[in-house]
C-alpha cells in the first residue's frame, strides 16, 4: 500500500477506516486497479518517480460527508486532493498535485441544486458536467444557454475553479468570472458561503456578486484553501439568432490596426461574441493550438517561405499572398441576438474596420436558434452554440515526436498584450522555438481572443510515454516559460508538473504574492492537508520538508 | 498512414441505421446478471464508416443484442448514460479516439475495459477482426493463437482513427447516475 508522505502505516489505515465509516466501504479505493483511474492520462511525468499518483481515493455523496472527511484528514494529517470529475486532461486530470495524497472524488455529488430561468442562474455541485447541465436544460425546456469549454465532459464547477474558458459571449466565456456565490468546506472542516450566501436565508446569493466586505471568491480559484461543494453561475438567455461575419485584410501588418480597432469595439461592448484570427494565405485555422497532427498541405511557394529554417519572412509571405490574390488575414466574428442587433453590430464592425485599406466584409446567414438536430449533426464546432461535445478528441490520428508516440498534450499558455505588435512578437518568438525543436504543429499560429482585454497564446506541446522524450519536452517548456517571463508574459494556467516553475515567475518584490498566499495557507490550513502543492501553495511544514 | 477514412472506405451506414432506432428502444437483455460474460448491448461508433461486409457480419452475429449508436455529443450522452446505467457488460466497435472517451465515461459508471482487439485496425473486414468481434459478441474471449492482449486501458495513439473491438464489464461501484435535481 502506498502511503502519503510522512504518514505512518497505522495512521493511514486508521484514516481509511474512518473515511469508510463516513462514505461506506465501497466508496474508498485502494487497489492498484482502482487507483489507475486517478492518473493523468496526459501526464508529462508518466511512469517516472516524480509522477503524482494517489495513495487512495474516497468518494463522498454530500457536502456534510466532505466536512467529516476533512476532519478525519486533519486528525491523521492526511493530504487530500479534491477533484470534481477529473477530466481536465493535460492540466492534471484526476491526479493529485502531491504524490501520495488521497483523492477526494466529488463526482457522486452531481446535483443541480437550483436553476432559475427568470434570473438566469444555476447552482451546481462539483459532479455536474457540462453534458449534465445542457441535457437537464433541454429536458426541462428551459430558456437558458450555457457556455461550454472543449471538451464538454468536465465539471462546470471544476472548470471554473481551474480558470477554464468557453467560446460564446464575453460575460460568460471566463467561467470563474461568470460565477456568483460559492459554498466551501474550509480546511478546518467548517462550511462557509461567500457573497450574499453568508446571510442566512439570503434571497440574492446568485444575483449580487460583491456581497458585504472583501470579495474572497478569488481565493478559491486555482488554489487549495478549501473544497468547493456548491457554486452558482450566471447563464444567458438563448439568443434568437446567430451569424458569423468575416473580415479579411490584405497584409500581415494589418494585424496592428485590426486588433486596435476591434479592441475598441469590444471595450465599448459592440463586439461581445468571440472573434478569431486565421490566415487564408498560410492555411492557419482559428484555434490552431487545438490542431493535432502534421501541418496540412500548402501551396508550394507559401510552404517554402513558411518552412524556411531561418524563419518566416513575412514580407515574402505578403508578396506571395498578393500574387495569388489571397488576403493574409481573416477575422471571423460571432454575433448573437435579434437580427436587427446583429445587423447593427455588423454595420459598426464594417464602419470601423473599413478604414483599413483593402479590407473586405462578408456577413454569413443569420440563422435562427436553436439549431435543429440535423443542423447540429452537420456542424463541426458546436461550442459557439453552447452545446458540449467531445469532438476535440476526434481531430485525427496521433503522431509521433522524437520517435515516441504522442499520447496527449500539455499546454503552455502565456497571456500577452492585446496588440498586433505583441501578437507578431509572440508568433515570431514561439515559432522560432518550435523550429528549433521541430515541434509538431502549424508553422504560424495566431493568439486566441478568448479573454476580453489580453491575448492568450496557447501552445499545445506533445506528451509521450517515453521518459526521455518527456524530459526533453519539460526542458522546452522551461525555455518557453523563461523566454516569456523575460518579455513580461505570464501563464494563466498550467499542468501540475509546472506549478512551481510558473509561480516562480510571478516574483515581483521578492515573491511577495507567493508569500502572501503561503501566509493565508498557514492560517487556514495549518496541518497542510488541503491539496498540498496545488498551484505551488504549501503550508509551513510542507515548505520546510521540501514539498512533502 | 492509414486513417479511419481511407481504411474503412465508403461502407454501409450500418451504425447510423441500426442505432438511431435502437437508442430509444434500448432495454438490457437481462439486469444485474451474475454471469459477467453475458452482454447487454452492442455499441457502434457512429463517427466511423463501417465496411459493408463487416456491418453484415455484425448484423448476423449480434443475435437479439440491442445496438446502441455512440456519438460524442450531448444528445448521444443521454442514450449512452441510459445504457451504462442499466448494463452489466457491453461490447463495442469504435475508433480508438471514441474508445478513449468511452472508457473514461464508463469508468464513472463502474465499468472496466476487459478485452480489446486492435486486429480490426489493419483491415476491418479480415478474419482476425471478425474472429474477435464474434468472440466478444458471444461473450467469450478470443482464442486465436496470434492474439496478443494489448494494454487494457486505451491510450491515444496512431490508431486513434482506426477500428477497435472491445468489451467492458461493470465491476466497481457506479459513481454517476443521471444528474440529480434537488
Amino acid at each position: 500500500m502506498k502511503l502519503p508522505p510522512n504518514v505512518s502505516n497505522a495512521d493511514f489505515t486508521a484514516a481509511l477506516k474512518a473515511f469508510a465509516s463516513i462514505v461506506g466501504d465501497q466508496w474508498v479505493f485502494t487497489t492498484d486497479e482502482d487507483l489507475e483511474l486517478y492518473r493523468d492520462s496526459y501526464s508529462i511525468l508518466w511512469g517516472e518517480a516524480d509522477e503524482r499518483t494517489a495513495s487512495a481515493a474516497v468518494a463522498p455523496d454530500s457536502a456534510d460527508q466532505v466536512v467529516e472527511l476533512v476532519k478525519v484528514a486533519n486528525r491523521y494529517r492526511i493530504p487530500i486532493y479534491p477533484i470534481s470529475t477529473g477530466k481536465n486532461l493535460g492540466y492534471g486530470g484526476a491526479a493529485p498535485a502531491l504524490a501520495g495524497s488521497v483523492v477526494v472524488d466529488l463526482k457522486r455529488m452531481n446535483r443541480i441544486v437550483e436553476i432559475d430561468e427568470r434570473h438566469g442562474y444555476v447552482v451546481v455541485e462539483p459532479g455536474v458536467s457540462y453534458f449534465d447541465l445542457y441535457n437537464f436544460i433541454q429536458e426541462k425546456g428551459l430558456k437558458l444557454w450555457i457556455d461550454v469549454p472543449s471538451p464538454g465532459w468536465g465539471s462546470v464547477l471544476g472548470n471554473a475553479l481551474d480558470g477554464g474558458v468557453g467560446v460564446t459571449l464575453a460575460p460568460y466565456r471566463n467561467h470563474f468570472e461568470a460565477h456568483c456565490g460559492i459554498e466551501v468546506v474550509l480546511p478546518n472542516g467548517r462550511m462557509m458561503r461567500t457573497g450574499m450566501g453568508a446571510l442566512p436565508g439570503a434571497k440574492t446569493w446568485q444575483q449580487f456578486k460583491p456581497g458585504f466586505g472583501p470579495r474572497i471568491d478569488g481565493l478559491f480559484k486555482q488554489s487549495n484553501y478549501g473544497v468547493v461543494t456548491k457554486m452558482g453561475f450566471w447563464l444567458m438567455p438563448p439568443p434568437e439568432n446567430f451569424a458569423t461575419g468575416v473580415v479579411s485584410v490584405p497584409k500581415f501588418r494589418d494585424i496592428i490596426p485590426l486588433v486596435d480597432i476591434i479592441g475598441r469595439l469590444e471595450q465599448s461592448k459592440v463586439v461581445q461574441g468571440l472573434w478569431n484570427l486565421s490566415s487564408p494565405t498560410t492555411g492557419t485555422p482559428p484555434f490552431a493550438a487545438h490542431e493535432a497532427g502534421p501541418p496540412k498541405p500548402l501551396d508550394p511557394t507559401i510552404a517554402a517561405i513558411l518552412n524556411d529554417p531561418a524563419g518566416v519572412d513575412m514580407d515574402k509571405l505578403d508578396a506571395a499572398a498578393q500574387s495569388k490574390g489571397l488576403p493574409f488575414l481573416a477575422c471571423d466574428f460571432n454575433f448573437y441576438g435579434p437580427a436587427k442587433l446583429i445587423k447593427a453590430q455588423w454595420d459598426c464592425v464594417c464602419d470601423a474596420l473599413g478604414t483599413i485599406p483593402g479590407a473586405k466584409f462578408k456577413l454569413g446567414e443569420i440563422r435562427k436558434m436553436p439549431l435543429s438536430p440535423q443542423e447540429q449533426t452537420k456542424t463541426r464546432d458546436l461550442g459557439p452554440f453552447g452545446i458540449p461535445t467531445l469532438k476535440t478528441f476526434d481531430l485525427g490520428p496521433m503522431f509521433s515526436y522524437e520517435g515516441a508516440d504522442v499520447v496527449g498534450h500539455v499546454f503552455f499558455s502565456p497571456v500577452i498584450p492585446r496588440t498586433g505588435e505583441a501578437a507578431m512578437e509572440a508568433m515570431d518568438v514561439f515559432a522560432a522555438i518550435g523550429r528549433k525543436y521541430k515541434l509538431p504543429g502549424p508553422p504560424l499560429q495566431f493568439p486566441s481572443t478568448i479573454f476580453e482585454r489580453a491575448f492568450l497564446f496557447a501552445v499545445g506541446l506533445p506528451v509521450t510515454r517515453s521518459p526521455t522524450v518527456n524530459a526533453k519536452l519539460r526542458d522546452i517548456i522551461r525555455e518557453l516559460v523563461a523566454v516569456s517571463a523575460e518579455r513580461g508574459w505570464g501563464e494563466y494556467r498550467t499542468a501540475p508538473a509546472f506549478y512551481d516553475l510558473i509561480m516562480g515567475t510571478y516574483s515581483y518584490n521578492d515573491h511577495a504574492l507567493r508569500e502572501f498566499l503561503e501566509t493565508i495557507k498557514d492560517a487556514v490550513d495549518p496541518n497542510g492537508i488541503m491539496s498540498p502543492g496545488r498551484y505551488a501553495i504549501r503550508s509551513h511544514h510542507r515548505r520546510e520538508s521540501n514539498g512533502d | 498512414m492509414v486513417t479511419r477514412r481511407t481504411a474503412i472506405g465508403a461502407g454501409l451506414a450500418f451504425a447510423a441505421v441500426a442505432c438511431s432506432a435502437a437508442v430509444g428502444a434500448y432495454a438490457p437483455t437481462t439486469r444485474h446478471r451474475r454471469d459477467a460474460r453475458s452482454i447487454d448491448a452492442l455499441l457502434i461508433d457512429q463517427s466511423v464508416e463501417m465496411s459493408r461486409p463487416m456491418a453484415a457480419f455484425i448484423e448476423a452475429n449480434r443475435r437479439a443484442l440491442p445496438v446502441v449508436g455512440v456519438q460524442l455529443d450531448a444528445p448521444g450522452q443521454v442514450g449512452l448514460m441510459r445504457v451504462l446505467d442499466k448494463s452489466q457488460a457491453i461490447v463495442g466497435v469504435s475508433s480508438g479516439a471514441t474508445l478513449f472517451c468511452l472508457e473514461r465515461i464508463a469508468w464513472d459508471h463502474g465499468f472496466r475495459l476487459t478485452a480489446r482487439s486492435e486486429r480490426c485496425a489493419g483491415d476491418p473486414g479480415d478474419d482476425a477482426c471478425r474472429q474477435d468481434v464474434a468472440a466478444y459478441l458471444a461473450g467469450a474471449q478470443p482464442l486465436a493463437a496470434s492474439f496478443t492482449p494489448p494494454a487494457r486501458a486505451y491510450r491515444p495513439s496512431r490508431a486513434d482513427g482506426m477500428l477497435h473491438a472491445w468489451v467492458m464489464q461493470k465491476s466497481s461501484p457506479q459513481f454517476r447516475l443521471s444528474f440529480r435535481e434537488i
